[in-house]
C-alpha cells in the first residue's frame, strides 16, 4: 500500500514537473575556498553549500548530505557568476532598424541556445548577461535578461524568468545616422532623438488614456464606446511611464546623457540606466542622483566622432561619485575575460578588488533589477559561481568551473575542443570557425545605410 | 508635301504587312478552323449531350475499369487482383469479381500498384508572385501600408493560380492529385485553396480559403524588416483582428450610437482563424522557427499547421501539446559532407567534419523520428524538385522511416489534416477517383509510374523498366591492368572495382604527377550500362586539381576507351582484366 502511494505520488509529482517545465538546479558543495563575496567581504578557507540551486550556507567545516557533489578549492577563489549588462550574444537578431521607435520588438524571440558563444561566456565565467537591441534606433526593442544555461535547445531555458522587463535606447550618431542620414526621416540631429523620445513618451500617454476610458465603460450596460486600435509599440512606451521597465540607454555625450535624465524626469520615469556613457564623469553626480546607474567599457573609444573625449578612469570616477557602475562586454569576445575588464580599473583609478568585482557583479545586477537574486554571494542568493586557479582580478587568472542554480556548466577539465550542440547537416565549415568576435550593436543596419561603407564601426 | 510622302510610304509597308499575314492565314487556315470548332463545341454544346466531338479531344468515356491489379486501399492494406471501377471522377467499385461496365476503357493492371493519388499540404506550383507594388517617394519606411510590408492576408491564392503550368504537370506526374496551394509573398501572402490536378478545361477548385498562409520572410527595407519586427507585427494584427471583429459585431448588433468600424480587408481576413474555421498555416524549416510558431499560437491561441519542416522532432511533445500540425518538406538537405575530401585534413577538421556527416544523417532521419514519436505527419513540394520526391522519400526510408509511414504521408495523413478525408486519401468506393499506378511496389528503386488519375482524368506516361543495369556489374568488380599514352608517355597502373549495394566504386594507382612513385584515387561518377563503361577521378598537379574523364566500351576482359582532360585533350586507354583466381 505504501509502495503504491509512493509511486502515485512520483507520477503526480512527475506529471506537475513536466507540466511546468523547470529549469534545471543543482547541490554542490564546494569547500576551503577563499570567497570573494563581494557584499560581505573575502572568507578565508570558506566553504559554500548549495541546495536545490539556491547557496544554503556559507561557512566552516560544512557537510553535505550523501549524494551532495564535493569540491576541493583549497588554495582556489570563489566569486559569484559574472553578469554582463550589455551584451548581443546569442540573438538571431540584433537590430529592427526600419524604424526610430521599435518598442514593440522582443529580444526574447530572437534567442538562440545554440550558440556556441555561450560556452565560451560560461568559460570566462560568465553566468548572466543581458541581451540588448542594437542601437539604430532612438527607442530599441525590449531585452532579455538570460541565464547561460549552455546544452539546452528551448531558448525559454535561457531566459532568466525572474528578471524584470528592460528595453534598449539609444542617443547620438547611432539613430540619426541610421534614420536621418540613412531614411531622410527624423531623428536627423541629436534635438531630433529627444523630440523622438518626448513625443512617443506623450503618445503613450493619450494611449493609455484612450484605453482606461474605454476599459472603463466597456461591459456597461449600454455601452456604445468601441476598442481603441491595439498598438503594442505604445503600449510598452505607456509600460515603461508605469515604471514597468528599466531603461538601458546607449549614450556617449554628457549633455545627451544630462537630456534623457531631464526627459525621464518630466514624464516621471526614475528606472534608468545608461549604457556606454564614455563622458559619464562629467555628469557623474546627475547619474548618481537621478539613476540606476552607467555601464561602461574599460577602455574603449575613439571609433568614431562622439566617442572621442574619453578615459580609461570613468568606471573609477563614476564609482567615487557613488554611480551604480558597472563594466560590460558589447562583444563576443570580452564577454569570455571581463575579469580583466574589471581588473583595469584597479591600474587606472586604484579601485579596490571589492569595488573592481562589483563591476562585474553586484552593480550590473543592481542595473538589471535581479540583485536579490544574483550578483553576490550571499545565503538565500542563487547558486551562480565560478572558481578561479588565481584571484579573479590577477592577469594570471583562469576560470575553472562555472555553475549556474548550482548546476555544473563549465568545468575547464572537461572541456572539448567541439562544445557546438547543434551541427548544420551542410555548412562544412561554419561561420563560428570563422570569426570568434563579432560586435554587433549595429548589426543589420546596412539595408538602411547607403553610406554605411563610409562608417566602419560598430557600436 | 513631306507629310503625304510618309504617308505613302507608309501603305506600301502596311499592303507588305497583309501579304504577309493572309500568307501565313492562309497555312494556318485549318488549324484556326479546328480551334474555332473546338471552341464552338465548348461553349454552346453541353459535352454531355453532344452528339459528336469534331475537335476529338474529349475523351470517348468517363468510365474506367482497372484489371488484375495489386491495389492499396489504403497504407497496410491491400488487395490482390482486384479490379476498380472509376466513373465520372469517382471510384465506384473496388474488389475481386467485379462486373465491367460496357462503356468503360479498361486498363490491363497484371503487375500495376494502384495507391491513392497523394496529397501535397504546400504546394507552389503554377501560382505566380503577384507584382511588387510601387513604392511612393514619399514613402515613411517606418510605417509602410500592409501591401508593401508583405502583409496581404486578403488575396486568394486562386487568383495567382495557372492549371496549364508546366510545373502540374510535372508534379502530377509525380503522382500528385491534389495540392494546398499556398501564395507568394512574404510575411503574410494570402489565403490558401485546395485544388485537384485534374483537366485542364476544369476549374478543378475544391475548396477556397482553407488557410491563412505566413512565413518568416519580411518585405526589404521596411518594418517590419526583420523576425523581431515580423513576431511583433503578428501580435499586434492578430490583437487588432479581434477588436476589429469585436466592434464589427456591436455594430451589427446594436447599431445606434456606435462608429462605423472602418473597413480593413487584412484584418478581416484573420475572422476565418480568430472563429477556428481555417487555421494558419506557417511556414517553419527549423527548431527555432517551429518554436517562434508555437510561441505566436500560445500567446494568440490560433490553430496551426507547420509546413516546409527540416527538422524538429525533438519538439515531438511541444508539438503534440499545442496540437499543431506537421508538413515535411520533400527537399532534403544535400550531402556536402561525404563529398568533402578530408584524407589531408588535421584532426580536428576531420572530427568536425564527422559531426557534420552525423548531423546530415540525423536529418535524414527527421521524418522517421516524427513516426516514432507518434506525430502523423504529411508532406509538402514547396522547395523540393518533383524529380527527386522518389528517391528523397526512399531515402528516409533507407533512414527508418516505414514503408506504410510514408504512404500516409503521402495520403491518409494530408486528407485527415485537411478535413477531406471523407472524400479521398483511401481508394475505396466513392471517393474521388485520384489514383497512382506504379510498375512496381512504391518505394522499390524500381518502381516508374505509369498511370495517374487525377478527378477522373487519366495520364499516362512513359514507365519503361529502368535497365537492370546491377545485373551486369560482376562483369567490371575486380582488378584492372591499364596503359594510357598521354603526352607525357606511357603510363601504366591497377584500377580496382567493387561493388557496394549494388552500385560501383573503385580506386586508380596512378603516376605521381609532383613526384616519384603512384598514388590511389578514388573514382567518382562511375557509371556502367552493361556496355559502356565510365568514371572521373581527379588528380593534383602542383596544387591544382585536374579532374580526369574516362569513357569506354567493354568486352569481356577487354576496356578499350578513351581519357580526357579538360583543355588538354583525349588521350587512347585500353586496360585487361586480371583473371579471378576463385577455385
Amino acid at each position: 500500500m505504501k509502495k503504491f502511494t509512493y509511486i502515485m505520488l512520483s507520477i503526480v509529482l512527475f506529471g506537475a514537473k513536466s507540466l511546468y517545465a523547470q529549469t534545471p538546479k543543482g547541490d554542490v558543495l564546494i569547500q576551503n575556498a577563499t570567497v570573494l563575496t563581494v557584499t560581505q567581504g573575502t572568507l578565508e578557507e570558506t566553504d559554500v553549500l548549495v541546495e536545490d540551486g539556491i547557496i544554503k550556507k556559507i561557512g566552516k567545516d560544512l557537510s553535505a548530505s550523501g549524494n551532495i557533489e564535493t569540491i576541493d578549492a583549497t588554495g582556489k577563489f570563489l566569486m559569484p557568476g559574472i553578469i554582463d549588462a550589455h551584451s548581443h550574444l546569442a540573438l538571431d537578431v540584433v537590430n529592427e532598424a526600419s524604424a526610430p521607435i521599435t518598442a514593440q520588438v522582443s529580444m526574447a524571440d530572437v534567442v538562440n541556445p545554440f550558440d556556441v558563444g555561450i560556452y565560451r561566456a560560461l568559460a570566462g565565467g560568465t553566468t548572466v548577461a543581458h541581451g540588448l537591441h542594437g542601437s539604430a534606433n532612438a527607442i530599441g526593442g525590449q531585452s532579455i535578461t538570460m541565464k547561460f544555461r549552455y546544452g539546452t535547445s528551448n531558448p525559454e531555458d535561457i531566459f532568466m524568468k525572474e528578471a524584470p522587463r528592460t528595453i534598449k535606447f539609444a542617443l547620438g550618431e547611432n539613430p540619426t545616422r541610421v534614420h536621418g542620414r540613412g531614411k531622410n526621416i527624423q531623428p536627423r540631429t541629436r534635438m531630433g532623438v529627444e523630440a523622438i523620445i518626448r513625443n512617443g513618451f506623450a503618445e503613450a500617454q493619450q494611449y493609455k488614456k484612450a484605453w482606461e476610458s474605454y476599459n472603463s465603460v466597456k461591459g456597461k450596460k449600454n455601452n456604445t464606446a468601441t476598442p481603441p486600435t491595439y498598438d503594442l509599440r505604445l503600449q510598452t512606451l505607456a509600460d515603461i511611464l508605469d515604471g514597468k521597465i528599466i531603461i538601458h540607454c546607449h549614450s556617449y555625450r554628457a549633455d545627451e546623457i544630462y537630456m534623457l535624465i531631464n526627459v525621464c524626469r518630466d514624464f516621471g520615469v526614475d528606472k534608468l540606466v545608461f549604457t556606454h556613457v564614455n563622458e559619464g564623469f562629467k555628469v557623474a553626480p546627475e547619474l548618481a542622483k537621478y539613476t540606476m546607474g552607467a555601464s561602461v567599457f574599460s577602455d574603449w573609444w575613439a571609433y568614431k566622432f562622439e566617442v572621442y573625449y574619453s578615459t580609461a578612469y570613468n568606471a573609477a570616477i563614476l564609482m567615487e561619485n557613488d554611480v551604480v557602475t558597472s563594466i560590460n562586454s558589447d562583444s563576443d569576445e570580452l564577454i569570455r575575460h571581463l575579469y580583466h575588464e574589471a581588473a583595469k580599473t584597479q591600474r587606472y583609478g586604484g579601485l579596490t578588488d571589492e569595488q573592481a568585482l562589483s563591476l562585474i557583479t553586484i552593480n550590473p545586477a543592481k542595473q538589471l533589477g535581479i540583485d536579490e537574486f544574483v550578483g553576490s554571494i550571499e545565503e538565500g542568493k542563487q547558486g551562480d559561481l565560478v572558481i578561479f586557479d588565481h584571484h579573479p582580478l590577477s592577469v594570471y587568472a583562469v576560470p575553472q568551473m562555472t555553475f549556474i542554480d548550482g548546476v555544473k556548466y563549465f568545468d575547464i577539465n572537461e572541456d572539448e575542443d567541439d562544445q557546438r550542440i547543434k551541427v548544420s547537416p551542410t555548412e562544412m565549415v561554419e561561420p563560428v570557425y570563422l570569426k570568434a568576435e563579432d560586435e554587433r550593436c549595429m548589426h543589420g543596419v546596412e539595408l538602411f545605410m547607403q553610406e554605411a561603407a563610409a562608417f566602419n564601426h560598430t557600436h | 508635301m513631306a507629310k503625304n510622302k510618309s504617308f505613302t510610304s507608309l501603305k506600301v509597308s502596311n499592303k507588305s504587312i497583309n501579304t504577309n499575314l493572309s500568307l501565313t492565314c492562309m497555312i494556318k487556315r485549318q488549324n484556326t478552323l479546328m480551334y474555332l470548332v473546338l471552341m464552338f463545341c465548348l461553349l454552346f454544346i453541353n459535352p454531355a449531350f453532344a452528339q459528336s466531338d469534331h475537335s476529338g479531344q474529349r475523351r470517348i468515356t468517363g468510365t474506367y475499369a482497372i484489371t488484375n491489379a495489386t491495389v492499396f486501399t489504403q497504407p497496410g492494406k491491400s488487395i490482390s487482383s482486384a479490379t476498380i471501377i472509376l466513373k465520372d471522377g469517382l471510384i465506384k467499385a473496388v474488389g475481386n469479381d467485379l462486373n465491367i461496365p460496357i462503356d468503360a476503357q479498361v486498363i490491363k493492371g497484371d503487375s500495376l500498384f494502384v495507391y491513392a493519388g497523394f496529397i501535397d499540404v504546400a504546394s507552389e506550383a503554377g501560382v505566380s508572385k503577384p507584382e511588387d507594388v510601387k513604392r511612393s517617394d514619399d514613402m515613411d519606411p517606418s510605417d509602410p501600408s500592409n501591401e508593401v510590408a508583405g502583409i496581404t492576408p486578403e488575396r486568394e491564392v486562386l487568383q495567382y493560380w495557372d492549371i496549364n503550368n508546366g510545373e502540374i504537370t510535372n508534379w502530377r506526374k509525380a503522382g500528385f492529385s491534389i495540392a494546398q496551394l499556398v501564395p507568394k509573398g512574404e510575411m503574410l501572402p494570402g489565403q490558401t485553396a485546395l485544388v485537384v490536378y485534374g483537366d485542364k478545361e476544369s476549374t478543378n477548385i475544391l475548396a477556397e480559403s482553407t488557410g491563412l498562409y505566413a512565413q518568416f520572410e519580411t518585405a526589404r527595407g521596411v518594418y517590419p524588416g526583420t523576425i523581431l519586427g515580423l513576431m511583433a507585427k503578428w501580435r499586434e494584427l492578430y490583437k487588432n483582428a479581434q477588436l476589429k471583429y469585436e466592434h464589427a459585431s456591436l455594430f451589427k448588433e446594436k447599431g445606434n450610437g456606435i462608429n462605423r468600424p472602418e473597413k480593413d480587408p487584412s484584418l478581416e481576413a484573420f475572422y476565418k482563424v480568430i472563429n477556428g474555421q481555417i487555421p494558419v498555416v506557417f511556414e517553419a524549416e527549423d527548431e527555432l522557427e517551429i518554436r517562434r510558431v508555437l510561441r505566436l499560437k500560445k500567446e494568440l491561441g490560433f490553430d496551426v499547421v507547420i509546413t516546409g519542416v527540416k527538422e524538429g522532432s525533438k519538439l515531438a511533445e511541444d508539438i503534440k501539446g499545442a496540437d499543431a500540425k506537421i508538413v515535411l518538406s520533400l527537399d532534403l538537405p544535400d550531402d556536402k559532407a561525404s563529398k568533402a575530401k578530408m584524407e589531408d585534413a588535421t584532426e580536428e577538421a576531420k572530427k568536425a567534419h564527422e559531426r557534420v556527416v552525423a548531423a546530415y544523417k540525423e536529418a535524414l532521419s527527421e521524418a522517421a523520428s516524427f513516426e516514432a514519436a507518434g506525430i502523423p505527419f504529411a508532406f509538402s513540394s514547396k522547395g523540393a524538385k518533383n524529380g527527386d520526391v522518389f528517391k528523397n522519400i526512399q531515402t528516409m526510408i533507407e533512414n527508418g522511416l516505414s514503408e506504410e509511414g510514408a504512404l500516409a504521408a503521402l495520403t491518409t495523413n494530408p486528407a485527415n489534416m485537411l478535413g477531406i478525408s471523407s472524400y479521398t486519401g483511401t481508394v475505396e468506393k466513392g471517393k474521388l477517383a485520384n489514383l497512382v499506378l506504379t510498375t512496381d511496389s512504391l518505394f522499390s528503386k524500381d518502381a516508374k509510374i505509369k498511370y495517374v488519375m487525377a478527378d477522373g482524368y487519366l495520364f499516362e506516361y512513359e514507365a519503361s523498366k529502368s535497365k537492370k543495369k546491377n545485373e551486369n556489374v560482376e562483369d567490371v568488380v575486380g582488378k584492372w591492368n591499364y596503359t594510357s599514352e598521354t603526352p607525357g608517355g606511357t603510363s601504366k597502373g591497377t584500377i580496382t572495382f567493387a561493388q557496394e549495394s549494388g552500385n560501383l566504386k573503385g580506386e586508380i594507382l596512378v603516376d605521381d604527377p609532383d613526384g616519384s612513385g603512384q598514388v590511389t584515387r578514388q573514382l567518382e561518377n562511375v557509371h556502367y550500362d552493361g556496355k559502356e563503361l565510365s568514371y572521373t577521378f581527379s588528380i593534383i598537379v602542383q596544387g591544382q586539381e585536374i579532374v580526369v574523364n574516362t569513357k569506354g566500351t567493354l568486352s569481356g576482359n577487354e576496356f578499350e576507351g578513351n581519357l580526357s582532360i579538360k583543355d588538354m585533350g583525349t588521350f587512347p586507354f585500353t586496360a585487361t582484366k586480371e583473371p579471378d583466381f576463385n577455385l
